[in-house]
């Protein structure tokens, strides 16, 4: 797959798979086009050219909502939150609980399933009816993964979703994760940075260096040297360079 | 024999404590953590100073001659909030409000009945609101400028149908006689009250209460964002952008059959738009997007056209009016952020 921004060319010729109930490990340096990828998976941006294939159908989304409608759904590295919004609204967003045939907002649902999945996760957040804005740095990433997780979609892709979280609801991210590994049923693709965060939960790492994949190995067969010194030697062949 | 045992997985944690809001406050406190707050306070106290130094302005006739001051800019500022809190602004009501009832006039002229050429000029207006939209999202120009054409364009174009020259409203009677048109449609002495309180009450419901809302307030506070989460970004707006049309030339239409007649005059639509604007931003919606409301706007109307009654009442200098309104505007918009301020507890900017 190939995606350029006019002269910077983002992915060269990336050749990725998820296999079912996988947990994957994306890492990169930054710009190396990890983002990019994300969100051409979940039908935010178009690729300039390849094809990505989805159960064995060919997949071309069209729109964010039709990955969704698909199964697939991401955690944005800018989160998508809406700082104006309510935490439950922000829970909602796009997939708003309505009274039917009335067109009105269900607020008393969608604050109870709210409350409910916040708590599932662990994730102390008081005032639901709060404005996300503010939260804190981690609160607001807890809302955004919880959103994408309790979305029922299959295939998630988490960008990045511990940057901005303190140890302890980092753990409970990555808890969350192994809990949702163990159903067999969802399939994973999560940015990181932290090799220790990688070797803990994900069963495969990829590696994106210069727009193609240049690594890909079980998280059983690598550690934490082996990744450390890829990304240590890039950095050598960077500074040559210059 | 074995026994098996079902054992519910334990949570991982206890379900957090829920902070529970401060049960009772005092009336002004709790009026002050609306959004409203401050402009219902600065309404009260320039309606108190009004009542407090003439005699006229609490009565039955003077609240009847303060509803044209105040319905038709309620309606107008209802649309332009909607398009505000998406962060964009329509420049052009005050053209569409000029322009719709010379619509009504050329398709009444031409042989339709009143209902079907009100209901064509208003499609005309909704036209108008898709063009707005269109060279804002998809052709991307700065809806400031957009419809800043657009109110060019718009009154050029209502003087050149008109050929300079006031018309008759259609179904109207110089001598003042009402139908039931007429009564429904601006005519009867509280018809814009109602349609005012009626368009207001219905926006300010899309608004809080249902998808659309939610999505305007997301394109308007983070566009990415809303993006990203799947929000169609362009429809959203250019949705936006056909209310604040409709609106403008619904008002177009009121003021034409309450005053019988509409002169193609472009300084009146200006006057118009500055109030629609105004109304929208003393009422508490910012320009920046993201934030608003629409029975603000009400308010924000409200206090225009109290404080332009009550300066004709207190008997100020024609010459005088503008300049001691626009000075009024000003400190009411000061004293409002101030009171704003106040409640979200900052002490300073």
């Amino acid at each position: 797959m190939t995606k350029s921004f006019g002269p910077v060319v983002a992915l060269r010729d990336v050749n990725l798979t998820l296999r079912k109930g996988e947990v994957l490990g994306l890492l990169g340096d930054n710009g190396a086009g990890k983002s990019t990828l994300m969100k051409i998976i979940c039908g935010f941006e178009k690729p300039d050219g390849g094809s990505m294939t989805l159960r064995g159908e060919p997949y071309e989304p069209r729109s964010v909502d039709h990955a969704r409608a698909l199964g697939i759904d991401a955690v944005y590295q800018d989160l998508a939150l809406i700082d104006e919004l309510s935490v439950f609204h922000n829970m909602f967003l796009r997939r708003e609980l309505v009274h039917r045939p009335l067109p009105l907002l269900a607020n008393r649902a969608m604050r109870a399933q709210t409350r409910a999945a916040l708590d599932e996760i662990g994730i102390d957040i008081p005032n639901i009816n709060a404005p996300v804005a503010r939260l804190s740095g981690g609160q607001r990433q807890a809302i955004a993964v919880a959103r994408t997780v309790h979305s029922e979609a299959d295939i998630l892709l988490l960008d990045e979703p511990l940057a901005a979280m303190g140890a302890k609801e980092g753990a409970r991210i990555l808890d969350l994760i192994a809990r949702l590994k163990e159903t067999g049923e969802v399939s994973i693709i999560m940015v990181l940075h932290n090799y220790v965060h990688v070797l803990a939960s994900c069963d495969r790492v990829n590696l994106i260096q210069d727009g193609v994949i240049a690594f890909d190995k079980p998280t059983a067969e690598t550690s934490i040297e082996e990744l450390t010194e890829l990304v240590v030697s890039e950095y050598r062949r960077a500074r040559m360079a210059a | 024999m074995q026994v098996e045992t079902a054992t519910e997985t334990p949570r991982t944690s206890a379900p957090p404590q829920r902070r529970e809001r401060p049960a009772r406050r005092g009336v002004l406190a709790r009026l002050l953590t609306l959004r409203e707050g401050s402009v219902i306070v600065i309404t009260v106290l320039v309606a108190a100073y009004f009542a407090a130094t003439t005699d006229a302005f609490l009565s039955w006739d003077n609240f009847k001659t303060l509803l044209p001051y105040f319905a038709p800019f309620a309606i107008l500022a209802a649309g332009e909030v909607m398009l505000m809190i998406n962060g964009e602004i329509d420049l052009s009501i005050g053209a569409v409000y000029l322009f719709a009832p010379f619509m009504f006039h050329e398709f009444h002229v031409a042989g339709l009945p009143l209902l079907v050429a009100l209901a064509l000029a208003l499609g005309m207006c909704l036209l108008v609101g898709l063009v707005n939209g269109f060279f804002t999202t998809v052709v991307r120009i700065n809806s400031f400028i957009t419809t800043l054409g657009m109110l060019l364009a718009l009154t050029g174009f209502t003087l050149i149908i008109s050929d300079a020259q006031p018309v008759q409203t259609p179904g109207t009677d110089v001598l003042g006689g009402q139908t039931a048109f007429t009564r429904i449609f601006g005519g009867g002495t509280y018809s814009e009250l109602i349609w005012a309180l009626a368009i207001v009450a219905l926006l300010q419901v899309v608004l809080s209460f249902t998808r659309w809302g939610i999505y305007t307030v997301a394109v308007g506070s983070n566009r990415i964002g809303a993006a990203e989460a799947g929000i169609k970004v362009r429809l959203v707006i250019i949705r936006n952008f056909v209310v604040c049309a409709l609106c403008a030339g619904l008002v177009g239409v009121l003021e034409a059959v309450r005053t019988t007649s509409v002169q193609p005059d472009p300084s009146g639509a200006n006057e118009v738009l500055f109030g629609g604007i105004a109304a929208a931003v003393i009422g508490g919606t910012l320009l920046a997007g993201g934030s608003g409301t629409v029975v603000g706007a009400l308010i924000g109307a409200l206090l225009l056209g109290l404080l332009n009654d009550g300066l004709v009442i207190t008997g100020v200098n024609a010459d005088y009016l503008n300049f001691y309104l626009g000075l009024a505007i000003i400190l009411a918009m000061a004293a409002n952020t101030y009171v704003g301020r106040a409640r979200k507890g900052q002490t300073g900017g």
